[in-house]
Order: C-alpha cells, then sequence, then structure tokens
C-alpha cells in the first residue's frame, strides 16, 4: 500500500498543478476578453505594445523565413532533380511553409523573443510591488498592462507571419535559383499554379491562435511569479515551455479543423 | 470626509518646511476626538497557509492624525497596510476606509476609493519603465481632466516639495535609495489624497534622510491635512511626525496611544520597545 501510496501521490499532486495552470490560464483568458467588451485598456500602452513587439521583432522573423523557406527547397531539391518536377518545387515549398512550417517555426521564435521577455518583465514588476503599486494607484493591471500586451502580440504575430512567408519564399526562390538551378520564376509559377490562398489563411489563423496562447501564457506566469528573481527565471522557463505546448496543440485543433471542415 | 481644506487654499509648492517648523504645527492638529474616523480595523484575522499573521486587529485612524505602526519583523504590519488598502482580504473582519466597508465595494467603487488614497511602498514600487517625472505624473493622467500645463505644473511642485526639483528626466535606476522614497512620496501625493499610507519609508536609509523623510510626513499632513499611517521601525526618528503609536505584537494590537501613554504604562514590552533607542537618534 505504502509503496504505491508514493506515485499515487505524486500523480496527485502533478494533476492538481496543472488544474491550478489551467484554470489560471482560463482566468486571464476571461479578464481579457471582459477587458475587450467594451473596450477599457490604456491605448499608449497598445501602440507601444505594438511598437516593442511587432516593430523589433521583424528582423528576427525574416531571418527565419528566408533560411526555413531555403531549407525546404534543399529538402525537396533532391527528388525535384531526380524526376525533372521542377514545376511542383515552388508548390511544395509554398505548401509546407505557408500552412506550417512558417507559423509554427515564426511562433517559436517568437515565444522565445517576446513571450519570454513579456514573462520576466511581468513577473520583475510582481516581485517589485509595481503591480500592487498599479492597484494602489486605481488601475487594473490586466486593462493597463495585459490586454495591450494581449492585442499587440495577436495583430503582431499574424503580421509578422505574412512578412515571414513572403521572405520565405523569397528564400525558397533565391535557393533554388542559386543551388538547385531551377528559375526564381518557375518557382514562383509553382506556387501560385498550386492556388495556395487557403494554405496562406490557415498559416493565419495558426498565426492568431499562437500569439493568444503565447500572450495568454506569458502574463499568467508573469502575473503569478513568486520568490524573487529566482521565481522570475522559474516562471519564464514554464512559459516557453507551456508556449510551446500551446503552439503544438493549437496547430493540431487548427490543422484539424481545417481538413475536416474546409 | 468632507472636512478636507479645498484645493485653492493650498499652497504646497512655496516653501520646504524645517525639521522644527513642522513639528511646531503639532499642537494645532492634537485634537482628534471630535473629527471623523478615516479607518477602523474592526477585529481583522489574516493567515497566510497555517501561521496566523494578524489576530483579531483593531483600531481607529481619525483625520488628520499621523499614527505610527510600530513592532517587530514580521508582526504583520506591511500587511496590515495592504488589508487597509485592498490589495489583500482578511480571512475575518471588517475594514472601512473614508466611509466605505472595504468587504462590500465592488471593483469600480474601490477603484474610486483608491484614487482618494496614497501609498508609499516599502520597497519604493516606481514604474521602471518610466521617468522620474512619468511615474509622479502617472496617477493623475490616469485619472484624467487635467491639462498636460496643470501636470507639469504639480509634478513639478510636487518634486520640489520633496527637495527634487531637478530629477523628472531620470530613470528610477538612477536615483538612490532615499531619492527614490522621496518619489515614491510625491508620486502618492500627486492626486492630493486624504489617507496616505508609508510602509516603513526609512527602511535602509542613513539617519539624515530618515529625518527628513518623517519631516516630509509631517509636511504633507500639515499641508494638505491628509490622514497618514506610518509602519517603521525608527521610533527614533518617527517621534516628530506621528500623534498616535499602535504596537503591534504576536500579530495583535498590544498597545495604542500617545507617546506619553507609552512612557507612563508599566508595560516591559511597551516600555523596551519605545526606550529601545533612547538617546540615540531622538
Amino acid at each position: 500500500m505504502s509503496g504505491l501510496a508514493l506515485p499515487l501521490r505524486a500523480l496527485g499532486g502533478s494533476l492538481i498543478e496543472f488544474a491550478h495552470t489551467l484554470g489560471g490560464l482560463a482566468l486571464v483568458l476571461g479578464r481579457i476578453l471582459r477587458a475587450l467588451v467594451p473596450p477599457r485598456f490604456d491605448r499608449d500602452q497598445t501602440w507601444l505594445n505594438f511598437f516593442k513587439v511587432g516593430v523589433k521583432s521583424y528582423p528576427i522573423v525574416v531571418m527565419t523565413a528566408l533560411f526555413t523557406g531555403a531549407i525546404m527547397v534543399i529538402q525537396s531539391g533532391q527528388y525535384v532533380k531526380q524526376t525533372g518536377a521542377t514545376g511542383l518545387l515552388g508548390w511544395g515549398a509554398g505548401y509546407a511553409v505557408l500552412a506550417e512550417i512558417g507559423p509554427v517555426l515564426i511562433g517559436l521564435m517568437f515565444s522565445g523573443r517576446v513571450g519570454a521577455n513579456n514573462t520576466a518583465e511581468l513577473g520583475t514588476m510582481k516581485v517589485t510591488e509595481q503591480i500592487d503599486a498599479l492597484r494602489a494607484l486605481a488601475i487594473e493591471p490586466i486593462n493597463y498592462l495585459v490586454v495591450p500586451r494581449f492585442l499587440a502580440m495577436v495583430v503582431m504575430l499574424v503580421l509578422l507571419t505574412a512578412l515571414g512567408d513572403l521572405f520565405a519564399l523569397i528564400g525558397g526562390a533565391l535557393t533554388s535559383e542559386l543551388i538547385l538551378d531551377v528559375d526564381w520564376r518557375v518557382f514562383f509559377a509553382g506556387v501560385i499554379d498550386g492556388h495556395l490562398l487557403d494554405e496562406f489563411f490557415i498559416g493565419l489563423a495558426k498565426a492568431a491562435g499562437f500569439g493568444a496562447s503565447i500572450s495568454v501564457v506569458s502574463c499568467h506566469y508573469g502575473l503569478t511569479v513568486s520568490g524573487g528573481a529566482t521565481g522570475v527565471g522559474r516562471a519564464v522557463n514554464a512559459a516557453v515551455v507551456t508556449s510551446a505546448i500551446g503552439i503544438f496543440v493549437f496547430d493540431y485543433v487548427i490543422t484539424y479543423v481545417a481538413n475536416r471542415f474546409l | 470626509m468632507s472636512t478636507r481644506r479645498p484645493r485653492e487654499t493650498e499652497q504646497p509648492g512655496d516653501r520646504t518646511l524645517e525639521v522644527g517648523e513642522a513639528t511646531a504645527l503639532l499642537p494645532a492638529l492634537r485634537m482628534p476626538e471630535e473629527r471623523a474616523t478615516v479607518l477602523r480595523v474592526d477585529s481583522v484575522t489574516c493567515w497566510f497557509g497555517d501561521h496566523c499573521v494578524l489576530d483579531r486587529v483593531s483600531l481607529e485612524v481619525r483625520e488628520g492624525e499621523v499614527v505610527g505602526i510600530i513592532g517587530p519583523g514580521g508582526v504583520g504590519k506591511t500587511v496590515l497596510v495592504k488589508l487597509c488598502t485592498g490589495l489583500l482580504e482578511p480571512d475575518s473582519g471588517r475594514i472601512d476606509v473614508l466611509g466605505n466597508e472595504l468587504g462590500r465595494t465592488g471593483q469600480k467603487d474601490r477603484q474610486r476609493l483608491r484614487e482618494r488614497i496614497g501609498l508609499v511602498f516599502q520597497n519604493y514600487a516606481l514604474f521602471d519603465f518610466m521617468t522620474v517625472g512619468q511615474n509622479v505624473a502617472f496617477p493623475m493622467l490616469q485619472r484624467g481632466g487635467y491639462t498636460a500645463e496643470d501636470v507639469a505644473t504639480r509634478v513639478q511642485e510636487r518634486l520640489t516639495e520633496v527637495g527634487l526639483p531637478k530629477v523628472q528626466h531620470l530613470m528610477p535606476n538612477e536615483l538612490s535609495g532615499g531619492m527614490k522614497k522621496r518619489v515614491g512620496l510625491a508620486r502618492a501625493n500627486i492626486n492630493d489624497p486624504e489617507l496616505i499610507f508609508f510602509d516603513d519609508p526609512t527602511a535602509g536609509l542613513d539617519p539624515v534622510t530618515s529625518s527628513k523623510i518623517f519631516n516630509l510626513i509631517r509636511l504633507t499632513q500639515s499641508h494638505r491635512n491628509s490622514t497618514c499611517v506610518v509602519i517603521s521601525h525608527d521610533i527614533d526618528r518617527m517621534r516628530p511626525a506621528c500623534d498616535r503609536y499602535v504596537l503591534l505584537y504576536k500579530s495583535r494590537v498590544y498597545f495604542e496611544g500617545t507617546e506619553a501613554d507609552a512612557m507612563a504604562s508599566e508595560d516591559a514590552v511597551v516600555h523596551e520597545f519605545f526606550r529601545k533607542n533612547e538617546g540615540i537618534g531622538a
């Protein structure tokens, strides 16, 4: 009996912790949605976050996307060369990049850069009592800090994914021209003939879901930090891991829904 | 709570009072019995896990008073302030602030109430992504209804009052501990709150800066007729600032009264606490 008690207790503890985190995430999401209708958030903070999240993230997104497109072309290059089906190169790379690899990789990069930074920022504010100071000054932290970040992450991740898609295709076209000797016009003709508009929009829908997931997760962990600098470190770690899980869960759900109903 | 002096008659930015001058204003303020109760804590109990931090604590603060809350470290002084400002919820008991029962106020009412309260945090809690000027202006901008000129004038006025007229453009991390405390005080004062809590305003500061801070607290009270609740261990430097003291000991209110009452008390704990540093900084 005592041999069973220990793993059961550990399992129970993990389940309670999981439920606690899930409840916390739901609570943050609920409070964000409540602050959105009618709008009760700080506009200046929203614009500031659009800049911090979007403008400062685009270099890393462009780099990620360029290499992602190039890698897709290199991977499929040997089969294309063997079969001579160069017209399929643009379609194959475009399909993978627009529907799957682009949004997921950009989402993961975004989570590492913006989500981790967000958790650290809010966590530091929490341990230095700045969050309490906001409340003491009659300002609701959700309206002032969280909703602007949520909006910025959702909108900017969609826009960055669209930008990333473009640069991924440019990266693919350059690679096909320079390494595989396939004319870039043939590459883009493959993309256009592949009718990949649906995949492009599915990718953007995924980006919106990833943005919402990253913002809710990073804000939740930031606002619930305890234990000083060590606590902030732990929260950042947990936020990055949970955001990555969130990205894959959303990816699965949206892919399933898209394949089933579209 | 409507007996505050009207804003038009106040000229807080004119000059800074010296310690002696501020202390000289005391007699006019020491008739609290007939004044309205600004803060009433009634049998409040607060648990953190299985540790009882506050056990049936009751106290009253009247309009215009400066009340010092003293006691050994970890006795629950900061918790009491956080309960009184609605940042924490008690497990039992009732807290009335400026005529509002905290437990029964909704979110909007509580926000309106907080606009009438100031809080200076133990660890400054200045917003590190804002300049000093933005920090001080922040409560005013959030409340709204002021022109940019009004805000700039008031911020300059408050910073001059605390002896920091030229730090507006600095970031909080460029200031010393004492300067941060004074900026915190300026921020807490910007909207002329009726009740201000000071959570250990001299923690970690040198004796000279500590005296300056307590002088500023007295000044705040005398200029605006604000009611002040001050938490501190620094009983010697608190003396010129406080009208009355509440001693928290073993999670309960152990003593409540003036310094004279404390000195007249036969209780060893009260004596020890009030005479601990006698002669050092008085």
